[in-house]
């Protein structure tokens, strides 16, 4: 742990950290947009309409 | 396959319901309480319990704990027990789970009006209440991982993603910001100092937003509005890229709640950067709800419970838009420490969080009692009113703050401030602390007709506490086929997988803030002539604590001409490396008191003065609205107390010779003879240990350690490398 401090209190630069984080979380964003908006539309549909197939939607607050 | 039969415990759910309800009523009372206290001093009743540096930490907590936090178990619990098609895991659990956040939100009550807190907005509570938090969290987590392990259905929909980010989200914030060193039942110091402490609680107080108030209502608008609206949501696809986004840049975003405060430049930085950032995951969130109902819209004018939920949607874009806006920093020096971020905050807390409790609890409450909501009427006028009221609230808000602000930087032309005295500005706002009321009992109005309402609902109905269901046993699909199965949707079907990679997310933002301010001693430049407080000094900031002044008073000089030409020299970050809480404040209701030690300064003043206006505010100037402390001239410092909490103060670094602690009493009463002995050359007679006499000494202290220096400030980084520079 003492080399871990060590290294941790005499760490200089701190502040690329930031722009480091900025870039590998675009770098992720996109490959999860272009993975995401790859995935069939079939699929899709059957996740997000698969709550409402339970017989308990409600019909009843809508007159 | 054949079906198995089940049963879903609805029981769990109406108790919650039931504590949103009550929880709610209670925090909004207490809500409109403080809002006459701000207007009407009188409304602080002359007690200690009820002044409102105690009383406000109670609102806060019951509208984001109490109320918001049962509705969120009751959507929780409903929700995933039709979506997984499975009981929850375990009644006991249930229950533990609900009885146990009652005790909690009672001890918070109880403790506040007492005055135990710890000072750290939303994280008030002391130490052992702080475990029973924990505990009481890893109960509902370890009853909905185990909802999820025996689940019927093979894919998680994305309302339980969130609902685990939740869980995940709010356990690493509250450890994290949670480490305090106790010294006896009722107090404990926080072990970060100062810059520190700052910026791990409001990287734990932006995120309890992110984490309490915005993940699992994703997660219940992603189950309610479909539901509601018997439409799917607009589109999965945007569901997982808005999801993923948002975890992870939200844990980043904390620093801007201290721009141009005593911070390295670096972290503030950081702060904006995410937080402008966080506006486009934000906004896939509200339009994937808006959406939803494409096609719909006419159903909204028929039904109550969904036009809560628009208009909660709708709130959280011009929240999530105004929050990125409100952390670039010229804005930000209008917003911060002025009414704006009040405004900004009941927006997002009236209209998208209490939008979205209004909206399940009509969708929810007939559908568990198998019956129609017993009034369609009162509802809409509970929605009318509520959303009149929310406007009512931040419309006079903004304008108070844009006017306090311009009051405060203006100059005459011969260059001297405009309103030297801050009270000033804050007479010219107080009609709007009026309005303020006003709009507090109109919502607390339409939440009393939605009360009404559901207990007639309740009654007419009847729930089934049991509600039989079936549907075939899961079988896992086993291990994943590529040409089949993205990685992400593999993912949706692996809970333990899922969960991992959501602690990743959220664990790099907080690490990056964190590890290097902590560790990092560059970050945290000291200043040679600051020195530890004394005992007596020490004493008097419990008091300062134990009596909330922090909620009206900050301790921090921005870099202005406008603050340092009333306050005195801006404030430094090597000021504060012995304060364990940190007391900066975040909203400045009286004047800034980071200077008040400071002899020649603007802030001073002497004995007799803070003696007289902590006895009467309003005889010193009748239009203060700060409550009378005149408590302080009768109770006694505990100086059983005293050495204990200078060892504690040893044992957090600060550097007490060795051995003090067994002087500290006889280096209190000197020093407070030597206060009482001034106030007696003013004609005032006074216990030298007394409250008066700690705070008095206290706020002498505030900011005067660097006016000892005759050369300017030399600020001391003890990085290794800058001393080798320097030489």
């Amino acid at each position: 742990m003492k080399l871990v401090s060590n290294l941790l209190e005499s760490m200089t630069g701190i502040h690329i950290f930031y722009v480091a984080g900025l870039l590998i979380f675009l770098t992720l964003f996109v490959v999860i947009v272009i993975r995401t908006m790859r995935r069939p539309s079939a699929e899709m549909n059957e996740i997000k309409e698969s709550i409402l197939i339970d017989n308990d939607s409600e019909e009843s607050m809508i007159s | 396959m054949e079906n198995q039969k089940f049963y879903y415990d609805n029981k769990i759910v109406k108790l919650f319901i039931l504590a949103t309800i009550i929880w709610g009523v209670v925090a909004v009372l207490v809500g409109v309480l403080i809002a006459m206290q701000l207007a009407f001093p009188a409304f602080n009743f002359g007690l200690e319990y009820t002044s409102f540096g105690r009383v406000r930490p109670i609102h806060t907590n019951a509208v984001i704990f109490a109320f918001v936090g049962n509705a969120i178990f009751a959507g929780v619990y409903y929700s995933m027990q039709k979506l997984l098609k499975a009981r929850m895991f375990s009644d006991v659990l249930s229950k533990v789970h609900f009885w146990g956040w009652q005790l909690i939100i009672v001890l918070a009550a109880v403790t506040f009006a007492l005055g135990i807190t710890t000072s750290k907005e939303y994280a008030e509570l002391e130490w052992p209440i702080d475990i029973l938090v924990a505990v009481i969290w890893v109960v509902f987590g370890w009853n909905m991982i185990g909802t999820i392990v025996k689940r019927r259905v093979q894919h998680i929909y994305a309302a339980i993603w969130w609902y685990l980010a939740t869980f995940l989200g709010i356990a690493i914030l509250h450890i994290v910001n949670s480490f305090e060193l106790p010294i006896s039942l009722f107090k404990s110091y926080s072990i970060y100092a100062g810059a520190q402490d700052a910026v791990v609680q409001w990287w734990y107080g932006h995120n309890a937003v992110a984490f309490f108030l915005t993940t699992p209502f994703l997660g219940l608008m992603y189950y309610f509005l479909p539901k509601a609206a018997n439409r799917p949501i607009y589109s999965y696809r945007l569901s997982i890229i808005h999801f993923w986004s948002l975890i992870f840049l939200y844990m980043w975003a904390g620093p801007h709640h201290l721009l141009y405060q005593a911070l390295p430049e670096w972290v503030q930085a950081l702060g904006v950067t995410f937080s402008i950032m966080l506006i486009a995951p934000s906004w896939g969130g509200m339009i994937n709800g808006l959406l939803t109902l494409r096609g719909a819209w006419d159903r909204v004018r028929d039904s109550a419970a969904l036009k809560f939920l628009v208009v909660a949607v709708t709130a959280y874009g011009l929240s999530t838009f105004e929050g990125p806006m409100m952390s670039l920093r010229n804005v930000n020096m209008i917003t911060h420490f002025t009414d704006w971020t009040i405004a900004h905050t009941h927006i997002a807390g009236m209209a998208w969080n209490g939008g979205i409790v209004f909206g399940m609890l009509y969708f929810l409450v007939p559908k568990l009692f198998r019956t129609k909501i017993y009034s369609e009427k009162l509802a809409n006028a509970h929605f009318w009113i509520a959303t009149l009221s929310i406007l009512v609230y931040a419309i006079p808000l903004y304008w108070s703050a844009v006017t306090q602000w311009l009051m405060l930087k203006e100059y005459t032309p011969e260059g001297f401030l405009a309103y030297p005295i801050f009270l000033e500005t804050l007479t010219q706002i107080l009609p709007m602390y009026t309005l303020r009321i006003i709009s507090g009992v109109m919502f607390l109005t339409g939440f009393l007709l939605m009360v009404y309402n559901m207990f007639k609902t309740m009654a007419a109905g009847e729930m089934e506490a049991n509600e039989a269901s079936e549907a075939p046993a899961l079988v896992l699909q086993g291990a994943r086929n590529p040409v089949k199965e993205t990685v992400h949707r593999w993912m949706e079907r692996r809970a333990v997988r899922f969960s991992i990679w959501v602690f990743v997310a959220l664990f790099i933002g907080g690490a990056v803030q964190i590890i290097p301010m902590v560790f990092i001693k560059s970050n945290v430049p000291t200043i040679a002539a600051v020195t530890p407080y004394t005992p007596l000094e020490l004493e008097g900031r419990d008091i300062y604590i134990k009596e909330g002044c922090y909620t009206c008073h900050s301790q921090q000089i921005r870099p202005f001409r406008w603050e340092t030409d009333r306050y005195g020299e801006y404030s430094k970050i090597g000021e504060f490396v012995y304060d364990h809480p940190y007391l900066w404040g975040s909203r400045r209701t009286g004047p800034d008191l980071a200077r008040t030690g400071y002899v020649n300064g603007p802030m001073y003043k002497n004995a007799a003065w803070h003696y007289q206006h902590f006895m009467d505010p309003q005889a010193m100037n009748e239009k203060s609205i700060m409550p009378r402390y005149d408590w302080f001239a009768r109770r006694k410092v505990n100086l059983d107390m005293t050495p204990a909490k200078i060892r504690a103060m040893q044992t957090l670094g600060v550097p007490y010779p060795e051995g003090f602690d067994e002087e500290a009493v006889d280096d209190l009463i000197w020093q407070a003879e030597q206060i009482a002995a001034d106030l007696k050359n003013s004609g005032i007679d006074i216990e030298p240990t007394s409250h008066m006499v700690a705070m008095i000494a206290y706020l002498h202290k505030l900011g005067g350690d660097i006016e000892t220096q005759a050369t300017p400030i030399i600020e001391e980084t003890p990085n290794t490398e800058n001393h080798e520079a320097g030489e």
